[in-house]
């Protein structure tokens, strides 16, 4: 009992007897999750405000007469007349590996219930991008699993890819997907003790989504033993609209650790368009002047500064962005998604149309680019999926043109029915992503014919058949694939002579 | 009752008005309050109570209000003065008033600023460190 005794007093000792200096203000009302706050004048902009019953406060608007603050956490406590702080600090996040596996609010809190983070480092959760100087190429892939972006729209580390469409037409589950495979990658990189494999960290931030979305993303994630590469950063839709603002910053930051620290991360911004939404919320509350569609006039710098955030550093990692924005009714020419199609690199198209014609992923690819084009993929990859994006292009121009006329010359025909294989070659299951390897040994298949006399309604199976057939019984043949990267006239051989024992296989 | 931004501005210059070499005036303010009278502008009581909040907030920047527990003389209070009167580089005047949630030490507010050393601000800063 004495030792506990001591233990205070030594507390008490090491606390100063002098005068603390603190800047104050008073509250002047509440309303919506915003503070408008009397005093405070040594205040600075974005810095951390102390409320009373422990709730933090952000001060956004700082004004001749009243600093107007953001507050994270319960306002219900909160009253005229009640006291605030400065802090001195800027909003700060824990960072490092032990988030990994975690489920933490906009303020790094866990909300899991599987105890305290103990975290050594702490990043603001505002930072300035890194400039020119120290930014990298985009040169090292980022595997989705996902056959048709994996071979026509690749993602590169540092890449800010948009991923864009209407409600429903299976955004999250591209970014799951692609955190999913990671983990495959990372598990199968890891066990090999290869010394020059970086692993893939993923951030998965939730923005406005619904309580039960989220817990089935954590379920689903858990599932495919992915979360111990994760950490999940939740803001739904219940939690108030500043820590909804906060969270892809302070997701921004927990991925800006690893890209320090020389390790790869990806972060998922799920999505933009309910951030942009939230931060319309605080800015209309806070009397700024409004805009197109009532956004405030500092709405591309929202988003612009958090996506700039993502890069590859010389002689340090990489931040991959999928950001993640819900158009209405196929309206890509709206306020927010223009803005953020301009600040990325890129942007994988969804459409309704093809979602319900059982197109899965309904990625379109006409309206899908990366602009970091064929740098990020691996060679086996563009000697199998060069031609493939012109292909299809024309396939769609023909199909077109096919509704017009009955009769067709041989060659349109060979043309649509080639066209019609490699989209019903694209069709895949979700959460299930694919070996890089085994898409470019189907892709291989595809380019030397042997899908051909396959009836279309049949690709589906016969493309799962042979993925099955490669994994079970060619295992080599797939492992040397992966190790070198590229098709050479040895593995030529060899998948020909894979195929045939495939096509042969399929026919008995 | 929601005051308009024009009221407020208007606020602001009287409260600018009624400052001589950065104090505010009393003779000013006098004026200020029958031109107000004579010229009552729209939302007078809006105006008058930003007015109000201005000048207070002003007066405050002056006064250095020392919250202690215990007793504190005449000699504490003007030693106070001098060390803020230099600190801030405007003339600070000490009013003291009694506190017993203190337990023991001082409180100063000045303007916004708080100077604290009481045992109770030390009590709650070593419950939050616990």
């Amino acid at each position: 009992m004495s030792t506990v005794i001591e233990q205070i007093e030594q507390q008490i000792a090491l606390l100063s007897s002098k005068a603390v200096k603190k800047n104050t203000g008073t509250i002047r009302s509440v309303a919506d999750g915003v503070a408008k706050v009397d005093g405070l004048s040594d205040v600075m902009y974005n810095e951390m405000v102390q409320f009373p019953g422990n709730a933090i406060g952000i001060a956004l608007n700082l004004e001749e007469d009243e600093v107007g603050c953001v507050v994270l956490g319960d306002v219900a406590g909160l009253k005229e007349g009640d006291e605030v702080q400065t802090t001195g600090r800027l909003l700060s996040v824990p960072v490092g590996k032990m988030l990994l596996g975690r489920v933490v609010d906009a303020l790094g809190r866990p909300l899991d219930g599987k105890g305290p983070i103990e975290a050594k480092e702490s990043y603001p959760v505002e930072k300035i991008a890194p400039g020119i100087i120290v930014r990298k190429g985009v040169t090292q892939p980022v595997l989705t699993g996902i056959m048709a972006i994996d071979s026509m729209i690749p993602i590169g580390r540092g890449q800010r890819e948009l991923i864009i469409g209407d409600r429903g037409t299976g955004k999250t589950t591209i970014a799951i997907d692609t955190i999913i495979n990671q983990a495959r990658i990372n598990r199968l990189g890891l066990a090999s003790k290869d010394p020059a494999f970086r692993p893939l960290y993923s951030i998965y931030v939730a923005v406005g989504q619904k309580q039960s979305n989220i817990a089935r993303t954590i379920a689903t994630l858990e599932a495919a033993g992915a979360m111990e590469y994760t950490v999940i950063v939740a803001a739904p839709a219940a939690d108030n609209p500043a820590n909804q603002y906060v969270a892809p910053y302070a997701g921004a930051a927990m991925g800006e650790w690893f890209m320090e620290n020389n390790l790869d991360a990806l972060i998922v911004y799920d999505d933009l368009s309910k951030h942009a939404v939230a931060y319309r919320q605080i800015s209309l509350i806070l009397k700024r002047p409004s805009g197109r569609e009532a956004y405030p006039g500092d709405v591309f710098y929202l988003h612009s500064r958090l996506l700039e955030r993502s890069a590859r550093l010389a002689g340090k990692g990489s931040l991959t962005a999928l950001p993640i924005i819900e158009t209405l009714a196929g309206d890509v020419s709206a306020y927010i998604p223009t803005n953020v199609i301009s600040i990325t690199d890129g942007q994988i198209y969804l459409e309704t149309d093809l979602f319900n014609q059982g197109v899965r992923p309904a990625v379109s690819v006409g309206l899908s680019v990366s602009r970091v084009g064929s740098s990020a993929q691996l060679k086996m990859t563009k000697q199998v999926a060069g031609k493939l994006k012109g292909e299809l292009a024309q396939f769609r121009e023909l199909a077109a043109f096919a509704q017009f006329g009955s009769d067709l010359d041989a060659r349109t025909k060979a043309q649509l029915d080639r066209g019609s294989r490699i989209v019903e070659l694209f069709k895949q299951p979700a959460f299930n992503p694919i070996p890089i390897e085994v898409q470019a040994a189907v892709l291989w298949a595809m380019q030397n014919n042997y899908f051909d006399p396959i009836d279309v309604k049949k690709i589906v199976d016969s493309a799962n058949h042979l993925r099955e057939f490669l994994t079970t019984r060619k295992s080599a043949l797939l492992g040397s694939l992966r190790e070198k990267a590229a098709i050479d006239d040895t593995l030529n051989a060899e998948l020909k002579k894979a195929l045939e024992e495939w096509k042969s296989s399929l026919a008995a | 009752m929601r005051v308009s931004k024009q009221s407020q501005q208007f606020a602001r210059q009287l409260f600018r008005l009624s400052l001589a070499e950065g104090q505010v005036s009393p003779e000013r303010v006098d004026g200020v309050l029958a031109h107000l009278a004579a010229h009552p502008p729209r939302q007078p009581l809006a105006v008058l109570r930003h007015y109000h909040r201005l000048i207070a907030v002003q007066l405050a920047k002056n006064r250095a209000l020392v919250e202690h527990a215990g007793v504190i003389n005449d000699g504490i209070l003007r030693a106070i003065e001098a060390t803020f009167t230099q600190k801030y580089r405007r003339p600070v005047g000490a009013a003291a008033r009694p506190d017993p949630r203190l337990i023991a030490g001082l409180r100063i507010r000045i303007g916004d600023d708080v100077y604290e050393s009481s045992v109770a601000a030390q009590l709650t800063t070593l419950s939050l460190s616990l």
